[in-house]
């Protein structure tokens, strides 16, 4: 199970088998700012500082370019992360929504 | 009148088959071709062959096409666009399958429009002979009809320009820096018949599609929309709400490759010697959403 760091917010998260990073995230309570969830705007992008991540679907080349991908950025809600990862926001800060969510995120159903 | 309607939007998409889920399955659209990795429907209430084509690879706007009531009106178009000085092709017959001669009009925000007078029909799922008023098995939301598109262009005044002389629309609603006559035009909505808007176009800094729409029969059927779009795990942008702007009654939502999509229904009839609204900015959360008057982080940031 890959952790996820966030960095500056000391935030740390259990990503499950298959989780993109914003699910991860959301599941555990957080938010931040994202359009469409469906890899098609690039607004959930951070910066990767540490860690590998692959890609669930194709990501189209003007949403994420290559040059882009191997500097580090990263498109969240597309990105599954295959090792540990460690992730920056941009222009957004990580918001707590829910205490609950994080309390028992690792109970599971469906 | 020359134009009658959008008849075509043409969108890539990421991934073909979840597309085709989304299109066919949850908004409910009638596959009529796929061909050379391009996919075609049209909604129930539609009778030309299609309305909306998807093509893989990438996201976003390939074009979109208003058909014409006739190949007269299309010459007339294309005449006043070149006087317009807008870059003009032909298109033959067959180029877009089931499509007849037409012309491609370049904005200069790069967007391709395409005008056509023919299509092959296709006829209402409902017939025309003794109708029912839907189809007995409706799929997901049920989309009858594409509508209207939204378009973020860097010229807003210069293209509505286009759509008013060359096309004859005119503009049922405006958001503009001030109720001054010489405002700066910040958004328009333009129509050709009696609906509040066939295409509209937002200022932005980059030339993307934001949003295409589809025309829902009433309240109800937006909020069964939500209800599927929940069972579907389709993101929804915002919504069920109500827009300032044209009255209608609204759902966004993304299809998989993140391509916003809309519902859209109401409005008030528009007939060409009523007044154009204007909103201005310091109203424009209103504006866009009624209920909720501010805009959320997503609205004027997300397009493809």
């Amino acid at each position: 199970m890959p952790k996820l760091t966030v960095d500056s917010g000391d935030v740390t998260v259990d990503l499950l088998e298959d989780e993109t990073i914003l699910e991860g995230l959301y599941r555990n309570g957080f938010a931040y700012r994202v359009g469409c969830r469906r890899g098609g705007c690039a607004i959930c992008k951070v910066d990767l500082l540490q860690g590998e991540v692959v890609y669930n679907r194709p990501v189209a080349e003007n949403v994420l370019t290559e040059s882009e991908m191997a500097e580090g950025t990263c498109l969240t809600c597309r990105a599954v992360a295959v090792t540990d990862v460690r992730i920056a926001l941009r222009e957004d800060n990580l918001r707590r929504v829910s205490s609950l969510m994080a309390l028992y995120a690792a109970t599971r159903t469906g | 009148m020359a134009v009658m309607r959008m008849g075509y939007m043409h969108v890539k998409v990421t991934d073909l088959a979840e597309a085709k889920e989304h299109y066919a399955n949850t908004v409910g659209l009638y596959q009529t071709l796929e061909q050379d990795g391009r996919v075609y429907y049209k909604g129930w209430d539609e009778w030309d062959h299609h309305s909306v084509v998807i093509e893989e690879g990438g996201v976003g706007y390939v074009k979109c096409g208003f058909k014409c009531e006739k190949p007269e009106d299309v010459a007339d178009i294309e005449t006043k666009a070149i006087a317009y000085g807008y870059p003009v092709a032909r298109m033959v017959a067959g180029e877009n399958p089931e499509v007849g001669d037409g012309i491609r009009v370049t904005l200069p925000s790069g967007h391709q429009i395409e005008f056509y007078s023919q299509m092959t029909a296709w006829g209402l799922e409902v017939g025309t002979h003794n109708p029912d008023a839907f189809p007995r098995h409706m799929v997901g939301i049920g989309a009858p009809r594409l509508d209207h598109a939204l378009l973020w262009v860097d010229d807003v005044a210069g293209i509505e320009k286009f759509f008013m002389d060359c096309v004859g629309m005119w503009a049922t609603e405006r958001v503009q820096t001030s109720l001054d006559d010489d405002a700066h035009t910040i958004a328009t909505w333009l129509t050709i018949g009696e609906s509040n808007h066939d295409i509209a176009l937002l200022e932005a800094p980059e030339n993307k599609i934001h949003h295409f729409a589809f025309e829902m029969r009433g309240w109800s059927d937006i909020l069964h929309a939500a209800d599927i779009f929940s069972m579907d795990d389709v993101p929804i942008d915002i919504g069920p709400t109500r827009h300032g702007i044209t009255r209608g009654t609204t759902i966004y939502f993304f299809d998989p490759a993140g391509n916003r999509n809309e519902t859209f229904a109401g409005g008030y009839r528009c007939f060409r010697d009523r007044p154009t609204v204007v909103w201005t900015p310091d109203q424009l959360g209103k504006a866009i959403f009624y209920h909720s008057r501010e805009l959320n982080d997503r609205f004027l940031t997300v397009a493809t």
